[in-house]
């Protein structure tokens, strides 16, 4: 009995080192080899490896801990699909060394980060995250800038080229890559659902959109909502008096609109809350409620300071000027539709849906906008046409 | 069981080096609070020291939860092993020349370095992993070194009539030794998906293989010691440690279900986890039964904090089966509700047994300050500190998962949380304050003075009567 007891515990201490050896076989090696044929079956041929400078960035993320608060993991939820887009794939992964997934969410997944948010706001935010995002409680990242959200280091170029690189390749894959990997995935109908079929590859509210339906926002009358909501979602970058001038705005390329020196239709703010302004830092709001959205468009209405003004002087030497330098871009009835107009990453102005001032439209045509195709006139145009122009392009506004 | 019982009578226990890790565990300890109170602070505050990158969130973050399990439990269990290991097999540790190389290179090549490495921007962003890989060289090399400094006594003693904490040893040990090297190599050589099985094994098996094994060996050892009476049952000891070596390394992917790792994976490490809850119950019933009769807050400090631990292993456990059922992970993953079960387990289970084994230890130093009173205070602070602080957790997890399914802007659970942050802060005063008594306990006070409190209450027992207990007798 007793020989057979000390055998018994011989076989058991053996035996668990077996066990062990069994967990590494059935839960990482096993499911390494399944993911191996999964990945070889799904990814495209030649999906992008990181460059030299997202490789830099990925250390710096990994070191300074960005993972322990962002996840790079869509799960198989509708909860976190709805949220991020399209569950993560295992070939998304294959240039991770180590793997980021995350298991701690305290701000938002990042798996699809590249393509939502303008590089400015990126540098600007990882300078000082709650000067763009007042609730934040996102750690500042200085030491990789110069003394200025603009002026970047290399670390800090590098942290930006990994972020824009996140989501890339799934992005790249376009819609012949999803298909050949929905039919090479062995996996379950309920998993190709979650992963191949979720209503968007990338569903950040925040990604901007040049075109897209919106919703009509309903005139509020909630004008206390509206501010408190502007001094908390917008004054970061707009200002509190919506000059543009918010802690913010530093960073930023094109510099954020100044709000007060500017007339909008309800539509054009409904469109730029909910689709963002493509190629600037204006993000999207499109997981605000609408009732939030149409409380800050009438803070953003209020904050325009002048009086309506008609444009007395619009005369034919404007017209001429605006249908010889304007109407390509911003279309022959202002519109902002001309031919010209879509080459651009930013879509010009209409000036039938916004109104610069008087004086800001002599400005704007003097000196440009910096950081958008919008050029200086001031050598190429006189002071007179320049004066008859903007005169001429505010008469297009309808309010 | 000849031989065995006739063992030296009074096996040679290494006070100094009971001593010297003990020590090193409280100090490591206080520093490892001191970051994770600071990282709590920052989400507060973000901008506090936001210029300084030895201290932005995630390095000081990496230094809490390393500095916890490698230099305070470490320290401790060390220390933990120094006193029991003598006491469990009847012969000396094999060399204490080796105890002070395994010392200094636990803390002056691991724990010390990697901290500071860690702050000066060199770390790997897994989790239980984040000192970086020239540490672990050394953290492999100085389990090794334990492996030949612990197991040779029980093996010249033979494996047959070995009481339970010895097996838990013997096993955390050798696991270790497998497992540490497995979550920190191989993820660095194995990308993404595939890494991240691995990863995940590690992030249990770093609780489940050698904190869990060391504290319950802890928890053994200590209820018979303390309350002069043999286990319940070296049966059900038994058969729950052996579960506990099948079905622990088996739990390590449900920290990624739903993830893109094999379903069938997800679902057996979910029914691990499952029957882990039975295990764990098994073993908890064991020890409970065993402490019949000592009331729910023993006098005996050291068995105090350990009965606490018992009770909260339990706790920790039964919310581990659950938050690993799809049902409820798909709501609480990624929320500080896991941020509250990590530290009922951390501070809870592993710092209550870890508190009790070397409280335990010190009073039979001869030589060793002690202070009751202060004792005294540092485990109802700490209780007090826990509690409030995993049940804000758990609420906060509750209320960001909340949150999260609904369809408000992603920072409307930040928003929501803030509160339980802050509440969560304001908890270090008595966690803080309860560790500081720990420490002024242990060093303040006449010498002797734990001895001479054994004495005084129930009398100082001779090894002779302690070692027949530590024995499995059913053998």
């Amino acid at each position: 009995m007793k020989r057979l007891l000390r055998m018994s515990y011989l076989a058991a201490g053996v035996g668990g080192l077996g066990f062990f050896a069994m967990s590494v076989l059935l839960l990482a090696v096993w499911p390494g080899r399944v993911l191996e044929q999964q990945i070889h079956a799904t990814s495209p041929d030649h999906p992008l490896p990181l460059t030299a400078s997202e490789q830099r960035g990925r250390a710096i993320y990994g070191r300074d801990g960005c993972a322990y608060c962002h996840t790079q993991q869509i799960r198989y939820l509708d909860r976190d699909i709805r949220r991020f887009g399209a569950a993560t794939l295992a070939w998304e992964t294959i240039f991770d060394y180590p793997q980021l997934w995350g298991t701690r969410r305290i701000g938002p997944d990042l798996s699809r980060e590249g393509a939502v948010r303008s590089p400015d706001w990126e540098l600007a935010h990882l300078y000082s995250p709650r000067s763009l995002v007042r609730d934040s409680v996102m750690p500042p990242f200085p030491w990789l800038f110069d003394g200025a959200p603009d002026r970047p280091t290399q670390d800090a170029r590098d942290v930006l080229a990994y972020i824009q690189s996140l989501g890339r390749n799934r992005e790249l894959a376009g819609k012949e890559g999803e298909a050949h990997a929905r039919a090479a995935c062995q996996c379950s109908d309920d998993e190709k659902r979650l992963a191949f079929d979720a209503p968007l590859l990338n569903a950040s509210a925040a990604m901007t959109r040049r075109q897209g339906d919106y919703p009509k926002l309903a005139l509020s009358h909630d004008p206390e909502r509206g501010m408190r909501l502007y001094s908390r979602d917008c004054a970061g970058c707009h200002g509190k008096d919506g000059q543009g001038n918010g802690p913010g705005a530093a960073g930023l390329s094109p510099r954020p609109t100044n709000l007060a020196e500017h007339e909008y239709t309800q539509d054009r703010l409904s469109f730029a809350l909910w689709n963002g302004v493509a190629g600037t830092s204006m993000p999207a709001w499109r997981d605000f409620p609408l009732d939030d959205l149409a409380a800050i468009a009438l803070a953003v209405r209020g904050l325009h300071s002048a009086q309506r003004e008609s444009s007395p002087g619009a005369d034919d030497l404007g017209a001429g000027v605006y249908a010889d330098h304007c109407a390509q871009c911003h279309g022959e009835k202002g519109a902002g539709d001309g031919p010209a107009g879509n080459e651009f990453a930013i879509s010009p102005t209409s000036f039938r849906a916004q109104r610069l001032n008087l004086e800001a439209t002599i400005r704007t045509l003097r000196d440009g906008v910096q950081g958008t195709p919008m050029a200086p006139y001031a050598g190429r145009l006189s002071e007179a046409e320049i004066d008859a122009v903007a005169r001429y392009a505010r008469e297009f506004f309808q309010p | 069981m000849t031989a065995s019982r006739h063992a030296p009578a009074q096996p040679h226990v290494e006070s100094r080096l009971v001593y010297a890790h003990g020590l090193a565990a409280l100090i490591t300890l206080l520093i490892s609070v001191a970051f994770g109170i600071l990282a709590s602070i920052k989400m507060i505050t973000p901008d506090l020291a936001g210029n300084s990158a030895w201290l932005t969130w995630g390095r000081l973050r990496y230094d809490h939860t390393q500095g916890i399990l490698l230099g305070w439990l470490a320290n401790a269990f060390f220390a933990f092993l120094y006193h029991a290991v003598p006491l469990l097999t009847g012969r000396p540790v094999t060399s204490v020349r080796l105890g002070h190389w395994i010392f200094g290179l636990w803390n002056f090549a691991v724990v010390a370095p990697g901290w500071v490495l860690v702050l000066a921007g060199f770390s790997q962003p897994l989790e239980w992993a984040e000192f970086p890989l020239v540490i672990d060289a050394f953290v492999v090399l100085a389990l090794l070194l334990a492996c030949i400094q612990f197991l040779p006594p029980f093996f010249s003693r033979g494996l047959e009539d070995l009481y339970v904490s010895s097996w838990y040893i013997i096993g955390a040990l050798i696991f270790t030794l497998f497992a540490y090297p497995m979550g920190n190599f191989v993820p660095e050589l194995v990308p993404g998906a595939r890494g991240a099985a691995f990863s995940g094994l590690w992030i249990h098996d770093s609780i489940g293989l050698f904190v869990t094994p060391l504290a319950v060996a802890i928890l053994y050892f200590i209820i018979p010691a303390a309350t002069r009476k043999p286990i319940f049952s070296h049966f059900l000891s038994m058969l729950a440690f052996w579960m506990l070596f099948f079905l622990y390394p088996l739990n390590g992917t449900h920290h990624y279900i739903f993830s893109v790792i094999p379903m069938s994976a997800q679902i057996g490490a979910i029914a691990a986890s499952t029957l882990l809850g039975v295990d764990v119950i098994l073993n908890v019933a064991n020890l409970l039964l065993s402490l019949r009769g000592s009331g729910f807050f023993p006098r005996d400090i050291g068995l105090r904090f350990v009965s606490t631990s018992t009770v909260l292993y339990l706790i920790v456990s039964i919310q581990g089966s659950v938050q690993a059922q799809m049902s409820v992970n798909q709501s609480v993953h990624f929320s500080d509700w896991v941020i509250g079960h990590s530290h009922l387990a951390m501070l809870g289970f592993a710092s209550f047994a870890a508190a009790g084994g070397l409280i335990h230890a010190w009073q039979r130093i001869p030589w060793a300050r002690y202070d009751a009173m202060l004792l005294n205070w540092s485990y109802w602070l700490l209780l007090a500190g826990l509690t409030v602080m995993v049940l804000d957790l758990t609420a906060a997890g509750l209320v960001e998962a909340h949150v999260w399914q609904s369809t408000a802007p992603w920072l409307e659970s930040v928003r929501a949380a803030k509160p339980f942050w802050l509440v969560r802060s304001l908890m270090f005063v008595p966690i803080l304050a309860g560790f500081l008594a720990l420490l002024c306990g242990l060093i303040v006070g006449p010498r002797g003075g734990g001895l001479k409190a054994v004495q005084d209450s129930i009398g100082l027992e001779p090894v002779r009567e302690i070692e027949p207990r530590l024995v499995n007798s059913s053998s």
